[in-house]
Order: structure tokens, then C-alpha cells, then sequence
């Protein structure tokens, strides 16, 4: 799936981001995709029964889930680039207690463009993929925000806004690690998710935009556990 | 060889024709024909060979010597030219004078010798680009001297080009001077005039090898049919009340509808309950069998038809119904109306409703002036639209399987309050249509509480009818089809046919034949009857005449009465029989059939006749055994006449299917191959394959009319089939000499998979009704998908142009897309969820006034937009100004104007002039319209010279600084390298302006030609849809450009997607009912053959055609104007899209045969097998004749300019 088109040959690949080597980072980002895929289930038969309301309370936990993941196991843009650390050398000790607070300020700046930036244009993709236009506009832009948390913030927070990076996670040039996994997950997830829309099975579940919402959690959960690169 | 086979042939032909057969002799023509097109093949590739042997062994000693005289002048210069650059500068040559005065250097009086390395890699892998070393020749030795390595490569083809400068500076100095030329200028004529030949030649074998698959995809798709579509005439003639078939016997006086029209009538009224999928174990008590000891749910549960069949056997008659498959409602009640036999394709008038327009029960009650009123499943009001009493009948919707309840309780509250007195008199005939059994079944299957339940309350219905019923009215309940162990129909199986039928009279009017067959059957196997037989049995108990088509005979129980009168069912089978033997005759006149198929039958005919006539022309009182053989005579005239039918109508020809379905696939196995398989240039192999093809096919049908010629067997199907398999096996066997070059035809690129992927997806869906139906949206999705995909790519690129390039043009293609998709036509199984917006309101098939906007917005924008896309590489130049910038804005306004005009028609605005008038000055300003399109546009398509601008600059002074380097500034920047570099002289200068994209906009003007003439015949709301397909066609050359995948797969697959996309998106589905007939009557005033059906074509397929004559585009856009090979890219993408075509149709003509026996096979995969298979073989005509003929000029003009290239 990455190679696109012939990497060009101008463009240096962006490095691969490792999630934090610590004990409560390996910890958490395994139990991430768990507890993702725990809220969905668990909510499940609301979301089927009322989509609006409990898109719009599973959003927060969605959110708290993310933040938490940026912080306990991501490097943040400062530090994007760590000293490579060889194989056999013992890694330094890190100062926990610091790092969470100069990590809050990047962590609220993610977020802050994942509802500004990311989900209008999300939105936007999604109705051009044939979502109603006229219709359903909460469940769309809902579906956008759960859409912009599963994919951005942990980009944000691991690219800041570094324009060629930017271009090369658009170009789908970027390499495939547990960040940018979970994010193209969520995609490729949401995508496969429209499938069932159209079948004549007459399920509650088939309404818009329960098979979409479902597809891209465990989408980004598989891709959260997918690494090539 | 071939000669003396001839003359053989000739012999033999001559030596045996007293005793010659007409298709013995038939086949011998089509083997000569056959033998002398072969000869000519054979002809034409040694031809061929011979001219490029005499080439090559002509010019290779010529070349040199040019080489070797214009060395000693000038050294030979080449540029180095980036494609996308659209203005080329190029330094006037430097004067004999200029070399002459720089001191001569030993190498230079030799030619220069340049040697590109091809690509390396190295130890780690990456890529390194061609080394370049000149061979330089010394006086003691020869060496050779690297050239610095940032020359660019030689390798890369694509990217760049060289371009002979000697030649366009020839070129030139014969324009300044008009002087005679010099003789290296012959040469070059000479070598062009070669190269032209040669590229002309190969051109029409790359549009014949087309035509060849073309050939093979309608053979294939005519076994299939042929198998598949069994077609009946449909005959326009209507049964007279007072006119009979056959002279009366009796002494009854013919006409009275009151009393019966033919024959004396039993009843005033019926009552017609049609219990949907009622099987006939249902009604009769269960019996138990070795394996089957107890009931099952369904059994026992609606006692009421036996028991009063066995209790009252003179009031009521219970007998298995035996359906015609196929199964499904709609088919059946055009048989228990029509009496016919279901074919898929009734050819008659109406071709474009579902509405019956054969002779019928329900046609002959209405006419008669009887009041029927139906209730329940509204299948009945697609077949006979506005023949039931409006204030009492109530359809209800038929689809939603899932609910037992609403609609039997709607027919109950609605049906049992007819049978009050105070009624009496508002209705002559009632048909009530239960669902619930058959939704049961599908729900749940029969062997569940939900279909008991169901039958019980059946059974209450019919108790209750029973004690309401009066005396002069007739009760007849009756199951359309079975239902497979699983509740399914619509097949053959013995469950899906066995339906069961019952009449009940409160007065004993019903008899049997014996005392053994008053019980009813114990099972379907015995004493069955046809559903067919139903219609001459209801028009002779109401009195009406038997509907013309009738195939069926009279129910034997409903006649005979309580005393056993075979006379009077002599009588009626009679009339059947004569009404059946008049409908063969008029059919036979129709279809022109000869006396041959009818000989079994007639002979029948003509003996029961004269039996009947024995017994009439004998005085004494007929005795009761020879009516009896009288109504048995008739009966067997009947029953051979439908055994006829029924093997002539009503059966899948597996075979032959298969046979088609063998054809398509090893068709798509060649297009395959061809599009992705060949690792050369396709146009080199492509006269073989198409040599091989031709003499295989014709060998073929050979074979195949031998097989066939034996008796058993048809010889039309087996030549048809040889000529298919031999011409594919041989195109196959034909590229084994190009074994070397092949690889399998997979998808090796990101594109490439993503492309296979969508067209597997869509293939793999066209299995499921759902997907079939909202096919509109999935195309949506796809193209979408593709748009976003091509967004992030572009995003990717290095060079900042093509970054803003593609993802400019990757946004405007995403936005048109989603903007078109805004004109919906739904399809009735789309609703609820879908809402029309392509007409006026979901019940119109007008526009709306606001949408008179669109044809004004697109003459207001559409040239423009063109334009922009041309003149981003400089190309609105000359003749494209004139067509994009005149003729097509005056031709789009006259649409507009159309349009206008057509609406003030249909909403009387313009009250002033006469309707008369105006439609007169409407058909003359769309005709003025079609000859702009193709009577101009095709003149100037092939008369235009490339869209180039040519400027001369005169020598300016000394210090204008070289525009030549050796080095370049940036990678992207064109590179010139000079390699001998001239001294800065004043020079003059030749600007072309439009270089980089002279194929591209030069083929261009092909599709803005078509795009005029399909705008004309589109609906407002589709010119708006096809405008933005143009665009979006446009964009996607540019995305293309950007990404450099002018060669994968993506472009032509696109295409061909938006194609399909577009074919929605201008007001169609894949149903006959939105065929958009008044098409026909655009630039016509009545209907005129051919063109009418040419122009609903055109109208209906108008995106897949305009997408199919843009592919050439792809291959040629911003391409430089010298390169090779363009042909064989061309064909390739050509084949690439038909690939995707062909894909469609196998999938869907697979799955059609696969699901034959499914319910919706023909509300919806028979239909979107046709729509698939129609548009393979249009894509494929218009791909051959119309895109790949236009290249010849296109290509051709701009290689006149250029140079033809050498190969």
C-alpha cells in the first residue's frame, strides 16, 4: 500500500516515528486500541438506536483516549528527531515529571486543529464521497470529528506542521508506523465500512453512519498494530 | 496452396450443382468469401514485410551518407527539450561561415559518435541514470570521452526528446526562401513520406485488429443471447366479441356481450383471489411418504379447497396449476391474463413499458364494459395501467418482503365490503392479490409457524367469501407459482411450478370427466392443469371472446357441467382451438415463418376438423363417447401447438449460453494480453495477431458449418461458435512468436491495483441486486476515491508545477464529480431513499423552467473552460480558436436555444406562433446543429494543422545572452546540450509556442467535435452533467501529466468509470423504462430509420461514448511531438479501457445466467446485462472507428510538422 508512484527522488523519507520506549508507553499503546474498540462495543446498541447523541458522547472519550495516547507514548514535535539510539546502548532515563507538562501545550495545539482544520475538511471529503448533502448534516459532521480524532491529533503532535511531511502523509509516501498506521486504519477502515450501506438486508445497523463509524474504530485499531515500513 | 483449394472448391461446385441444397450452397460462399479475404491477408502482411525489408535495406547506406555530408558543415545538434515546456526556442543555426571560421580540430571533420549507457544501479540499489561517452575518432587512435555526468539521460524516453534541428531549420529556411530543395532535404522528404506509409499502414491494422475483437465480443454476446433472450413477436390483433374464429355449431347467434360472445356464458361476475406462491401441497391433505411421515407446518393448515371439492364436487373443483417458468409474479400474470408463454423479450410496440400490449382478459373485460377492481399486489398496474375502476381499487406495494401483514389486510378491509348489497352493481370482477404467503415464505420458508399461521388465515378468508358469495357469481382462487423448500420462486423446479387452482360456484354447475377424477389430486403430479388454460376457461364462463394470443384449452371441469355434456366442451375446445390455429397463422405471416415448423400441428388440425365435421354433418343427436373424441381431437391440436411454442419460446438454451460465456471470456483473455501484457510495442505486433485472428476465425466458422451441417445439430450456432473460438484461439496461438516479450497481465503498480481492485469490486457487486441498483452511488464512491487519491499524490510530487498542476485539477475533478451526482434519475427499487431531481417532479419527464439556466451557463462557460485548458500550454492557436472559440459557442448556444424554445412548446409561453411553426424552426435549428458537429467538425479535425504558433525573431545584436547551456540552472529547467558549441554569433530566432502539448490539443478537437452533437440530444439537466464530464475528462489528462501516469492503467480505467458514471448522471439507469425515446424526435419530426434509434443511442450512451473517444487523449497529452511508439500507446490504452468494458459484460452475463432462477432477474440483472453488453460492443465500434480512425489524422498532422519518427 505505501509506494504509491515512484518515490521521487527529491523528497528525503520522513523518518519513522517510534512510540516511546517507557514501561506506561508500551503499556498504554497496546491498551489503546482495546479501549477504543471497548467504548464502540459497549455503545453499540445506542449508537445503532441513536446515533446523534451518542456520536456526540463517545466524542470526548474518543478524545480523552487520543490525549492520552500523545502524551504517555509519543515523542512530540520538539523532539521528533531523538538521538539515535544504537541498538545495544541503554537508554537513558527520561524525566517523566517534566515532560507531561511540555507536553500539554502541544497535545491542546493538536487538538485545537484537529476541530478547527481537520474535521471541516474531512467533512467536506466525506460529502464528497457521496454522504446526503441536504440531510443528516449532525451525523455527517459528527462522523467527521470521530473521523478527524481517529486520524490526526497523534500527527499533529508527532509532525507539528511541517509542510513536507504534511505532503508526504497526503501522498501516502510517508513510512507506515504506528502513527501514520492507525491514521490510514481509520481511512481504509471507513471506507470498507460504506460497503454494506446499499445491501437490502433492512438493519437498523445500515443507517447512516453506524457501518462507517464501526469500520474506521477497528480500522484504526488494526492499523494501530500494523507497522511497514 | 490456397489456390489449388480454390480451384477444388470451384470443381467441386461446379461437378455438384444439380444436386447443390441451398445451405450447402450458402456454405460454400462463405467459405470463399472467406478463403479470399485470407488470400488478401496474407497478401497485405507479405506486402508489408517486403516494404520494410526494401526500407531497411534502401536506407541504411543513404543514412550514412547524410550523416556523412552534414558532418563536414555542421556538427549535428541536438536539444534537449522537457515536453511540458509549451514554448521552444530554438538559436538559428549557425551559418556556414561561423564553423568555417573557428579553427578546425581533427575530430571534427568526423562524425561525432555519442554512446548512452542505459540505466545501472548500483552496489546499494539505487538508481544511477545513463552514463553518456562520445567517441571521439584521433588521428593515431580512437577513445572514448565521458560527457558530464548532469547531461541528462538518453534513457528515460519519456521525459525527454530530442529534436533534430537540422530539419526544422530546413524546414524554415524553405519557408524564408522558397528555394528549391537542397538534396539532403529530398532525403528527409523521402524518409518522411517512408515513415508516413508505414505509420498509415499500421494505423489501419491497429483499427482492423479493433474490429476483429469487436467481431468476436458480438459473436460471443450473440451465442449467449441467443440462448439467453428468447424473443417473441408480439401481434397487435385483438379477439372480436362477434367476431369467431370458426364458424359456429351450434345454433347460437355470435356478439352479445350480455349473453356470451362466443358461447353461452355460466356467469355474471367473478371473484379472482390470487393467493401469491399458494402451492398445491398447501391445499390438500397431507400424504405421508417413506422419509416424510409428519406434517409439516404448511400442511393441512387451508382445508377449505379440498374439502369442498370432495363435498360439493358440482360446486367446486380443486387441480394442481401448473406455472410456466419462470416464476416470478410479473411473468405470471402476463400468462394468467394473456395465455402466452413468458419470453424475456415480448417485441412489440411498447418496448419501452411494462405495460401489457397484447391481447388480454383484463383488455377484453374493460372493453366489454365490465368494471374490474383490483386489490393487493400493484404488479397489476405496471401490466394494465388505467383499465381497473379507479374509486374502488387499492394496489399496495409488492417489495417489501419482510411484512406478512399489511398488505392481506389491507385487501381484506377494502374487498369483503364489496361483496354487500349496496354494491351491487359497482363491479363486474374483482381480483384480490394476497401476499402473505409468498412474503412468508420468503421470510421465513414454508416450514415454519409463520406460515401456518398465514394459511389458516387464508383459509378463514375463503370460508368467509364463500358464505357471501351470490349465485351468479364465480369464485376462483388460484396460486400464481410454488415455492422452493427454502420460500424462493422463480425457477423451474417441480415446488416453484406447482401451483393450485379453484373454482367454486354456489350454483352445481362444475362436472367431472369420470367418477375417478372427482376427488381432487392428491398430489401435483396427476390430472394438472396449465395456468394458460385459465384464460379460455374465465373468457367462456364470462362470456367473453378468447384473447387472440390464447395458447391455452379450455379446463375440462368447468364445461362439463352436472350431466357430463362433452358437447359443450367439445364446443368450447373448438373455438379454442380455432382461435389458437388463427393466432399461428397471423404469427407465422408475421415473423415470415415457413410451413415447416406448423406441419405437426397443421395435420392435427386438420383431423380433429374433419372429426368434428363427421359428427356434425350425422343427423341423429351426437352421441356422448364421439363428442368425446371431438373435444380430445382439439385438446391434442392444442397441447402439440403449445409443446411447439414452448420449445420455440420459453427455454434457456444452456448451450448456446455457455458457448457465448466461453467466447467473452477468452475475448477479455486477448484484451488482457493485448492492454497489459505485451512488453513492446503493440503496433509492431499487431498484424500478426490480426492475420492470425482473421484466418482463425475464418477457419473456424469452417469447421463449425462442417459440425453443424450434420443434421441434429445447428449450424448457424456451431459456425457462429467456431468462427469465435478459432479466431481466438489463433489470435492467442499468434502471439507465441512474441513469447519473449510477454508477461502475465497483472497490475504491478500502486494504480494498477487500485484500478483492478475497483473493477473487481464492481463486478464482483453486480452479483447482488442491491449493488446493481444503487450502482450510481457506488460509481460516486470509486470515482471520488480515485479523485482523493489523486489529490494526495499530486501532493507528493516534487517539482512545485506538477504539485500545483495535479492538485488543482485533482480538486476541480472532485468538485464536478459530486456536483453532477446532484442530477439524479431514480430507479423504482431505489425508493424511498432517492429522490429525482433529473425532471421537473419524480412523475414528469419535462424539465423544469430553472433548468433552462444549464444549457445557457454551459454556452456561457464551456468554451472558455476548453480554452483554458488549451492555452495553459499555449495551443489556442488557429484553428482551435476558430472551433473552441466560434463554432462551438455558436453551436452551444443554438442548444440553448433549442431548449428554450422546446420548453416554450411544452408550456405554451410563446402563444403568438403556431405549435406547427415552432416545432418546425426547433428540428431545423437542431440539424443546423448536428452538421456544425460533425459536417464541420469533422472537417476541420481533419484538415486542421497542430495548434502551433510559429514566430521568427531576426538576428539581434551581439550581446543577447546564449540561451543554450550545458549545464542546467535546476533539475526541472530545460536542459539544451549543444555538443559542439557554436560561437556567440547573432542568430535569428524560431519560436514555437504550443510545442508541448501539440498531439494532446490537436486530438482534442475530436471530442470537442462529438461533444457539441451529444449536448444537442441531452435533457438540460444532462448537458450540465455531460459539460462537467468534459471537464472532468480534462482534468484528469492534466492529473495525469502531473503524476506522469499518462501510461498505467488509471487514465483509461477512469474513463471508462466516469463513462458509467456519467451514463446516470444524464437521466438513465439500467431499466428499459428510462430509456429516453423523444430523443429520436430532436432534429426528426417522425420517426426515420436509421436515425431515430441512432439518436436515442446517442442519447442514452452519450458519456460512454464521449469518454471512449477522449482515451486516445491520454496517451498523447503533453507528449513530445516527435515521440515513437505513440500508436502502440494509444492502442494500449484503447484496449485498457474496453478491458474494463468487457469486464462488466462477462461479469454480468455470468451472473445473469448463474442467477437465471432469481427473483429480480429481470427487474434488474437482466437488464444490467444488456446495458453492459450493449455498451461493450458501442464502446468498441465508436473506440475503432471513430477514436482510433481520429488519431490517424491527428498523430499524422502533427508528425507532418515534426517529423515522422523513425522506428
Amino acid at each position: 500500500m505505501t509506494t504509491t508512484t515512484k518515490p521521487d527522488a527529491a523528497q528525503l523519507p520522513t523518518k519513522s516515528i517510534d512510540i516511546l520506549q517507557t514501561q506506561p508507553s508500551l503499556f498504554f499503546a497496546n491498551l489503546q486500541p482495546i479501549l477504543l474498540l471497548g467504548t464502540l462495543l459497549f455503545s453499540f446498541r445506542s449508537l445503532v438506536a441513536n446515533p446523534v447523541t451518542t456520536l456526540l458522547g463517545l466524542a470526548p472519550t474518543t478524545a480523552i483516549v487520543q490525549t492520552i495516547y500523545c502524551v504517555v507514548c509519543l515523542p512530540s514535535t520538539d523532539d521528533t528527531a531523538p538521538p539515535a539510539t544504537k541498538p545495544g546502548q541503554k537508554k537513558k532515563p527520561q524525566k517523566q515529571g517534566q515532560d507531561v507538562w511540555a507536553k500539554v501545550i502541544p497535545v491542546f495545539l493538536s487538538f485545537t486543529l484537529t476541530a478547527v482544520l481537520s474535521a471541516p475538511l474531512l467533512y467536506i471529503i466525506v460529502i464528497l464521497f457521496g454522504a446526503p448533502l441536504t440531510t443528516h448534516h449532525l451525523r455527517t459532521l459528527l462522523l467527521a470529528l470521530h473521523l478527524a480524532l481517529l486520524t490526526t491529533p497523534h500527527l499533529y503532535y508527532a509532525h507539528g506542521l511541517d509542510a513536507p511531511a504534511w505532503l508526504r502523509i497526503a501522498s501516502l509516501q510517508s513510512p507506515v508506523d504506528e502513527v501514520y498506521g492507525m491514521s490510514l486504519g481509520a481511512c481504509v477502515g471507513a471506507w470498507l465500512g460504506a460497503i454494506p450501506i446499499p445491501l437490502d438486508w433492512d438493519r437498523e445497523w445500515q443507517k447512516w453512519p453506524v457501518t462507517v463509524v464501526v469500520g474506521m474504530y477497528v480500522g484504526a485499531a488494526v492499523g494501530n498494530n500494523t507497522r511497514l515500513s | 496452396m490456397d489456390a489449388t483449394n480454390f480451384i477444388t472448391l470451384v470443381r467441386r461446385n461446379t461437378a455438384q450443382q444439380p444436386g447443390l441444397s441451398h445451405t450447402l450452397a450458402t456454405l460454400l460462399a462463405v467459405l470463399l468469401v472467406l478463403l479470399i479475404l485470407v488470400l488478401l491477408l496474407v497478401a497485405g502482411l507479405l506486402f508489408m514485410r517486403q516494404r520494410r525489408r526494401a526500407r531497411q535495406h534502401i536506407l541504411l547506406p543513404l543514412y550514412d551518407e547524410k550523416r556523412a555530408s552534414t558532418s563536414s558543415t555542421s556538427s549535428h545538434r541536438r536539444v534537449m527539450v522537457r515536453p511540458s515546456e509549451s514554448i521552444y526556442v530554438y538559436q538559428g543555426k549557425p551559418g556556414h561561415v561561423a564553423s568555417s571560421s573557428s579553427p578546425p580540430s581533427p575530430s571534427s571533420e568526423l562524425p561525432e559518435i555519442r554512446i548512452t549507457f542505459p540505466e545501472e544501479y548500483d552496489a546499494s540499489g539505487k538508481r544511477q541514470s545513463g552514463r553518456v561517452v562520445v567517441v571521439r575518432v584521433g588521428d593515431t587512435s580512437i577513445g572514448l570521452e565521458p560527457v558530464g555526468e548532469d547531461l541528462p539521460a538518453y534513457g528515460d524516453g519519456e521525459r525527454f526528446q530530442s529534436l533534430d534541428l537540422d530539419r526544422i531549420a530546413a524546414q524554415q529556411q524553405q519557408m524564408e526562401d522558397g528555394e528549391p530543395e537542397s538534396s539532403a532535404g529530398e532525403e528527409l522528404k523521402a524518409q518522411d513520406q517512408r515513415a508516413s506509409v508505414q505509420f498509415k499502414a499500421q494505423h489501419a491494422l491497429v483499427v482492423a485488429f479493433f474490429l476483429l475483437l469487436l467481431t468476436f465480443h458480438a459473436l460471443a454476446i450473440y451465442l449467449f443471447c441467443s440462448g439467453f433472450l428468447l424473443s417473441r413477436l408480439v401481434l397487435p390483433n385483438r379477439s372480436q366479441c362477434d367476431v369467431p374464429p370458426i364458424e359456429l355449431q351450434q345454433d347460437y347467434t355470435p356478439g352479445s356481450i350480455d349473453t356470451g360472445c362466443w358461447h353461452p356464458k355460466s356467469f355474471d361476475k367473478a371473484v379472482v383471489i390470487l393467493v401469491d406462491a399458494l402451492r398445491y401441497d398447501f391445499t390438500v391433505p397431507f400424504q405421508p411418504r417413506p422419509g416424510d411421515e409428519h406434517p409439516h407446518h404448511f400442511h393441512n393448515a387451508l382445508p377449505v379447497l379440498y374439502e369442498t371439492s370432495v363435498e360439493q364436487p358440482n360446486n367446486a373443483f380443486l387441480r394442481p396449476f401448473i406455472a410456466d417458468p419462470p416464476t416470478t409474479t410479473l411473468q405470471r400474470l402476463k400468462g394468467l391474463t394473456t395465455g402466452t408463454l413468458p419470453t424475456f423479450i415480448d417485441a412489440g410496440s411498447n418496448f419501452a413499458g411494462t405495460a401489457i400490449d397484447e391481447d388480454n382478459l383484463v383488455e377484453q373485460l374493460y372493453k366489454a364494459g365490465k368494471k374490474v377492481v383490483q386489490i393487493g399486489d400493484d404488479t397489476w398496474h405496471s401490466l394494465f395501467p388505467g383499465y381497473f375502476e379507479p374509486n374502488l381499487t387499492r394496489p399496495f406495494d409488492s417489495f417489501n418482503v419482510w411484512d406478512l401483514h399489511t398488505v392481506d389486510n389491507g385487501v381484506n378491509e377494502h374487498l369483503f365490503p364489496l361483496f354487500e348489497a349496496d354494491m351491487r352493481g359497482r363491479w363486474d370482477v374483482v381480483v384480490g392479490h394476497y401476499l402473505g404467503v409468498d412474503h412468508a415464505g420468503h421470510r421465513y420458508g414454508p416450514d415454519h409457524p409463520a406460515m401456518q399461521e398465514k394459511l389458516r388465515q387464508m383459509d378463514g378468508v375463503i370460508r368467509r367469501m364463500v358464505e357471501k358469495l351470490d349465485e351468479s357469481t364465480l369464485l376462483v382462487v388460484m396460486g400464481d407459482h410454488g415455492m422452493d423448500v427454502k420460500g424462493d420462486h422463480g425457477g423451474e423446479s417441480d415446488d416453484e411450478v406447482e401451483a393450485a387452482l379453484w373454482m367454486y360456484s354456489k350454483r352445481p354447475v362444475f362436472g367431472s370427466r369420470d367418477a375417478d377424477s372427482v376427488r381432487p389430486p392428491l398430489t401435483a403430479k396427476e390430472r394438472a392443469v396449465g395456468q394458460i388454460d385459465l384464460v379460455p376457461t374465465l373468457a367462456f364462463l364470462l362470456g367473453l371472446p378468447v384473447p387472440f394470443n390464447n395458447l391455452g384449452q379450455p379446463i375440462a371441469e368447468a364445461f362439463l357441467g352436472m350431466r357430463t355434456d362433452y358437447g359443450n366442451l367439445a364446443e368450447v375446445s373448438r373455438l379454442t382451438a380455432a382461435q389458437i390455429h388463427r393466432y399461428q397463422g397471423q404469427y407465422a405471416k408475421a415473423r415470415k415463418l415457413d410451413d415447416s415448423a406448423t406441419s405437426t400441428t397443421s395435420l392435427l388440425w386438420q383431423e380433429a376438423n374433419t372429426v368434428s365435421e363427421a359428427l356434425r354433418t350425422t343427423t341423429r343427436k351426437s352421441s356422448t363417447s364421439e363428442s368425446r373424441q371431438v373435444a380430445n381431437a382439439f385438446n391434442a391440436y392444442q397441447t402439440e401447438n403449445l409443446r411447439i411454442c414452448r420449445g420455440l419460446w420459453a427455454r434457456f438454451d444452456l448451450v448456446s449460453m455457455s458457448m457465448g460465456i466461453a467466447a467473452l471470456t477468452g475475448t477479455f483473455a486477448i484484451l488482457a494480453i493485448y492492454a497489459h501484457g505485451i512488453g513492446a510495442d503493440r503496433a509492431t505486433i499487431t498484424p500478426l495477431l490480426l492475420g492470425w485472428g482473421v484466418a482463425g476465425t475464418a477457419a473456424g466458422a469452417v469447421v463449425g458449418a462442417a459440425v453443424g451441417a450434420l443434421p441434429s445439430l445447428s449450424l448457424l450456432q456451431l459456425s457462429t461458435f467456431g468462427a469465435a473460438m478459432g479466431g481466438i484461439g489463433a489470435t492467442l496461438v499468434g502471439l507465441w512468436p512474441a513469447r519473449k516479450i510477454l508477461k502475465v497481465p497483472v497490475p504491478r503498480t500502486f494504480w494498477g491495483g487500485l484500478c483492478f481492485l475497483v473493477t473487481g469490486l464492481l463486478c464482483v457487486g453486480f452479483a447482488s441486486n442491491s449493488f446493481t441498483i444503487w450502482e450510481d452511488e457506488q460509481l460516486l464512491f470509486i470515482l471520488t476515491t480515485f479523485g482523493v487519491l489523486m489529490l494526495g499524490s499530486s501532493l507528493g510530487r516534487a517539482s512545485r508545477a506538477d504539485r500545483v498542476l495535479g492538485a488543482a485539477n485533482s480538486v476541480s475533478f472532485l468538485a464536478a464529480t459530486r456536483l453532477s451526482s446532484l442530477s439524479r434519475l431514480c430507479r423504482e427499487e431505489q425508493m424511498p431513499n432517492c429522490r429525482s431531481t433529473y425532471y421537473a417532479s419524480a412523475t414528469s419527464s419535462t424539465s423544469a423552467g430553472w433548468q433552462l439556466i444549464i444549457p445557457v451557463l454551459v454556452f456561457a462557460v464551456l468554451p472558455s473552460a476548453i480554452a483554458a485548458f488549451f492555452g495553459r500550454t499555449r495551443n489556442y492557436q488557429g484553428i482551435g480558436v476558430v472551433w473552441v472559440g466560434y463554432a462551438m459557442r455558436v453551436g452551444l448556444a443554438l442548444v440553448a436555444l433549442f431548449w428554450v424554445l422546446d420548453a416554450a412548446d411544452d408550456n405554451g409561453w410563446i402563444t403568438s406562433v403556431s405549435e406547427a411553426s415552432l416545432k418546425t424552426s426547433r428540428v431545423l435549428i437542431a440539424q443546423v446543429v448536428l452538421a456544425l458537429a460533425f459536417a464541420g467538425g469533422y472537417s476541420i479535425f481533419v484538415l486542421a494543422s497542430p495548434l502551433l504558433d510559429v514566430k521568427h525573431e531576426a538576428a539581434q545584436t551581439i550581446d543577447s545572452p546564449p540561451s543554450t547551456s550545458s549545464e542546467p540552472l535546476q533539475t526541472d529547467e530545460p536542459i539544451f546540450t549543444p555538443l559542439n558549441t557554436a560561437p556567440d554569433k547573432p542568430k535569428p530566432k524560431l519560436i514555437i509556442y504550443g510545442y508541448a502539448n501539440a498531439h494532446g490539443t490537436r486530438y482534442l478537437l475530436l471530442p470537442c467535435a462529438w461533444l457539441l452533437a451529444l449536448q444537442l440530444l441531452q435533457k438540460p439537466m444532462g448537458q450540465g452533467t455531460l459539460a462537467l464530464c468534459l471537464v472532468s475528462l480534462l482534468n484528469t489528462l492534466e492529473i495525469l501529466d502531473a503524476l506522469d501516469q499518462r501510461h498505467s492503467a488509471l487514465g483509461p480505467i477512469l474513463f471508462a468509470l466516469m463513462g458509467n458514471y456519467y451514463f446516470f448522471k444524464t437521466g438513465h439507469q439500467a431499466a428499459l423504462a428510462t430509456i429516453q425515446w423523444e430523443a429520436a424526435f430532436i432534429p426528426l419530426k417522425a420517426v426515420t430509420y436509421p436515425w431515430s434509434p441512432l439518436f436515442v443511442i446517442l442519447n442514452t450512451f452519450g458519456a460512454q461514448i464521449l469518454c471512449a473517444i477522449a482515451v486516445p487523449a491520454i496517451s498523447v497529452w503533453k507528449v513530445p511531438p516527435k515521440q515513437p511508439g505513440l500508436l502502440g500507446r494509444i492502442a494500449g490504452g484503447m484496449a485498457t479501457h474496453l478491458l474494463f468494458y468487457a469486464a462488466v459484460a462477462l461479469a454480468t452475463v455470468v451472473e445473469a445466467a448463474w442467477l437465471r432462477r432469481h427473483l429480480m432477474l429481470y427487474r434488474v440483472f437482466m437488464p444490467r446485462m444488456l446495458v453492459g453488453i450493449v455498451v461493450l460492443l458501442l464502446v468498441e465500434i465508436v473506440g475503432a472507428l471513430v477514436a482510433l480512425v481520429g488519431v490517424r489524422w491527428s498523430v499524422g498532422s502533427v508528425y507532418e510538422v515534426f517529423g515522422w519518427p523513425g522506428t
